[in-house]
């Protein structure tokens, strides 16, 4: 069993085999989409290909309805009109295998051995949900790809902060998400608080000022100017293309977004309900406070292990979120990885949490059914368990919290 | 038969339909109006609604009683009331398989609730499967929008779908007004509205009542319980997920 699982995560073995059954994939989504009534293909794909087809026919790509991207997106597709409507997709599936190969590299760096890397990154290699996603034409992988650069560049940040700035900037531009990182980022680059033996003697005062100074050093003075300055050139550049609408639909929606149709949030009941009524907009601030303060936590209790804290960060909120779709799960999935092998569960519990996790969708994913292509009125029993699916969220949370036992790697210890 | 006295060669062919084409008309224009008028004869138009939920499918079907076909073109307009819409891009990868087009009289948004959206109305023109075939069958796929969350205990909201009104034109008769008393209407020569042509509006049969179906509306009598019941869950997952990371943390 450890020969067969040692050859299947040899390093070249690995890359292409993984390569190789995603495209495969988008040969048999090719197929499927041609013979039978049920597409294989995702509507978001046709969503982008129309999108640059407006590009292409040097128009906005927002006359697309439902495009809800930045530009960029429908620029880097352009070919799907000009070469052939599969290379989106091709785009997408080498995105995933490059961020398999991320996730190797920041594993090494973190000090596991090579094998032990390659067997970690093969749970997202070969994991089905992240090869169907995107073979199926969804962009997700390219902004895990972002993400996942910018973690293995802020661990090599002596060399590449730069980068990691850069990277940063264009994954914010691309979703709004990241930009929770923001704080860890800029808590692990502040200078930190010199401690001094007697604590007792440097009033509060002086503690706090020297809190807020320890922000202003050059590696995070550098990092902020070189990601803000992307972000803000990249918006800038898509308001002059295009105006206000890729203002909205980049970015306002999805901060203001409230869809009352059924999805995984906790919240969509409610909104649903109080769509209409005067009490809306205190009920979505009340929504909005717990996930502010729990990233808030989660930032100043995580911040030394950067790639866990990313990972709660995300974990959280999208769990906490107004809206939740399964599009947003791999947002985390792909940064799990990068946590696993410091998690103290054995095999059995951990597949126990999967299990969990897979039995709170497909409790919600039921009476969704029924109410969408049966039309019963399910909607009580959509609410019920989509609030069990948060308490199941939380509660595999809160064992790998519990279970986490962070590794010191070599830069850290050289740093100490 | 003279053939300066068109109007005596008119009644004939009334007369005698099976005549008509032994009938050497030197009008051609009243020959088609003619076909036409044999098309007003009562049609029936069937409409029956398939699948379940959110997501229904439209079957129209027309049976007409002559059987000349050729140059008379076929108009359904339906006419949508707002709690449901039309996906403009799955029309658009469903019409190669389709035998008929269709047009759209307004933008559709695809995610606005009912309460915010407004009815619209499609003109669908099928074209015949065959020289002979006198039977016409539109197939269009609807999705229900979400309403208004119902106060008075109902689960679900009806939605009525109205009879589409069916029109027909020929090419090659301008005079529509000889069709009396059938109605003269304007609407779009074909699918690619690039002109407005004007169609004759066919009687129904029977005066047809609509077809409906029900959609699932949420419950709004439990918004308080919905409302605490949310926050009350959310606030526990919050505090214990703090608590364990406070107790947890990487220093």
């Amino acid at each position: 069993m450890e020969k067969l699982i040692s050859k299947l995560t040899e390093k070249h073995f690995l890359f292409t085999a993984s390569f190789v059954i995603r495209l495969a994939l988008v040969a048999y989504g090719d197929y499927q989409d041609r013979t039978m009534a049920v597409k294989y293909t995702d509507i978001d794909y046709h969503v982008f290909t129309d999108a640059a087809r407006f590009i292409t026919e040097g128009e906005s790509p927002y006359n697309r309805s439902t495009y809800r991207y930045t530009p960029l997106l429908a620029w880097l597709l352009t070919p799907n009109i000009y070469l052939n409507m599969v290379f989106g997709k091709i785009l997408f599936i080498v995105c995933d295998v490059l961020s398999g190969l991320l996730i190797y590299k920041v594993l090494c760096l973190r000090g596991l051995r090579a094998e032990t890397a390659r067997c970690v990154s093969s749970l997202w290699l070969l994991n089905p949900l992240p090869m169907g996603v995107s073979s199926r034409g969804n962009a997700e992988s390219i902004l895990a790809a972002l993400v996942l650069g910018t973690l293995l560049c802020m661990e090599r940040r002596a060399q590449r902060l730069t980068w990691a700035a850069l990277l940063y900037g264009l994954s914010v531009h691309m979703k709004i998400y990241p930009v929770t990182y923001a704080l860890p980022i800029a808590l692990t680059l502040r200078t930190a608080e010199i401690r001094v033996d007697e604590a007792k003697k440097v009033s509060r005062f002086k503690k706090l000022v020297g809190f807020f100074v320890g922000f202003f050093n050059q590696d995070l003075l550098l990092f902020a100017s070189v990601a803000g300055g992307v972000f803000f050139t990249l918006t800038a550049l898509f308001y002059y293309m295009y105006g206000w609408q890729f203002l909205y639909e980049t970015y306002l929606y999805h901060l203001t977004r409230r869809d009352i149709r059924h999805n995984f949030s906790p919240y969509f009941y409610m909104l649903y309900l109080t769509a209409e009524s005067t009490w809306s907009h205190r009920l979505g601030l009340a929504a909005f406070l717990p996930q502010f303060a729990l990233l808030l936590v989660t930032s100043w209790m995580y911040y030394k292990d950067l790639a866990f804290c990313c990972f709660l960060h995300t974990a959280i909120f999208v769990t906490f979120n107004k809206v939740c779709t399964s599009q947003y799960f791999l947002w985390y999935l792909c940064l799990l990885p990068l946590v696993i092998p410091n998690l103290s569960l054995t095999v059995k519990q951990g597949l126990g949490l999967l299990l969990l996790w897979f039995a709170g969708q497909a409790i919600w994913l039921g009476p969704a059914y029924f109410l969408e292509f049966e039309g019963y009125n399910t909607f009580l029993w959509i609410w019920l368990a989509g609030l069990l699916f948060q308490v199941v969220n939380c509660f595999i949370l809160i064992q790998i919290v519990t279970h986490y036992k962070p590794t010191k790697t070599p830069l850290r210890l050289k740093a100490e | 038969h003279s053939l300066k006295n068109k109007c005596t060669l008119f009644k004939f062919k009334k007369l005698l339909p099976d005549q008509c084409n032994l009938l050497i008309c030197a009008d051609e224009i009243q020959n088609h109006c003619d076909l036409l008028r044999q098309w007003l004869a009562p049609s029936s138009v069937r409409v029956e609604l398939n699948k379940k939920g959110f997501h229904r499918e439209v079957t129209t079907t027309v049976e007409f009683r002559s059987k000349e076909l050729s140059s008379v073109k076929v108009l359904l307009i339906h006419r949508w009331p707002r709690d449901v819409y039309v996906d403009p891009y799955q029309l658009a990868s469903l019409s190669d398989q389709n035998n008929w087009k269709i047009l759209l009289d307004s933008a559709i948004d695809l995610e606005v609730p009912a309460h915010k959206a407004s009815g619209f109305v499609t003109y669908v023109y099928p074209f015949s499967t065959g020289p002979t075939s006198k039977l016409f069958k539109v197939t269009i796929p609807i999705h229900g929008r979400y309403h208004k969350p119902s106060f008075d205990g109902k689960m679900l909201k009806s939605v009525d779908i109205e009879v589409p009104e069916l029109l027909l034109r020929s090419e090659k008769c301008a005079q529509l007004s000889s069709l009396e008393p059938h109605t003269v209407v304007d609407a779009p020569c074909t699918a690619s509205n690039s002109s407005t042509c004007s169609w004759v509006k066919v009687k129904p049969q029977q005066d047809l009542n609509p077809v409906s179906f029900q959609l699932p509306v949420g419950d709004g009598s439990l918004v308080a319980h919905v409302c605490g019941g949310t926050l009350l869950v959310t606030m526990i997952c919050c505090v214990a997920l703090s608590k364990y990371m406070w107790k947890h943390q990487v220093i």
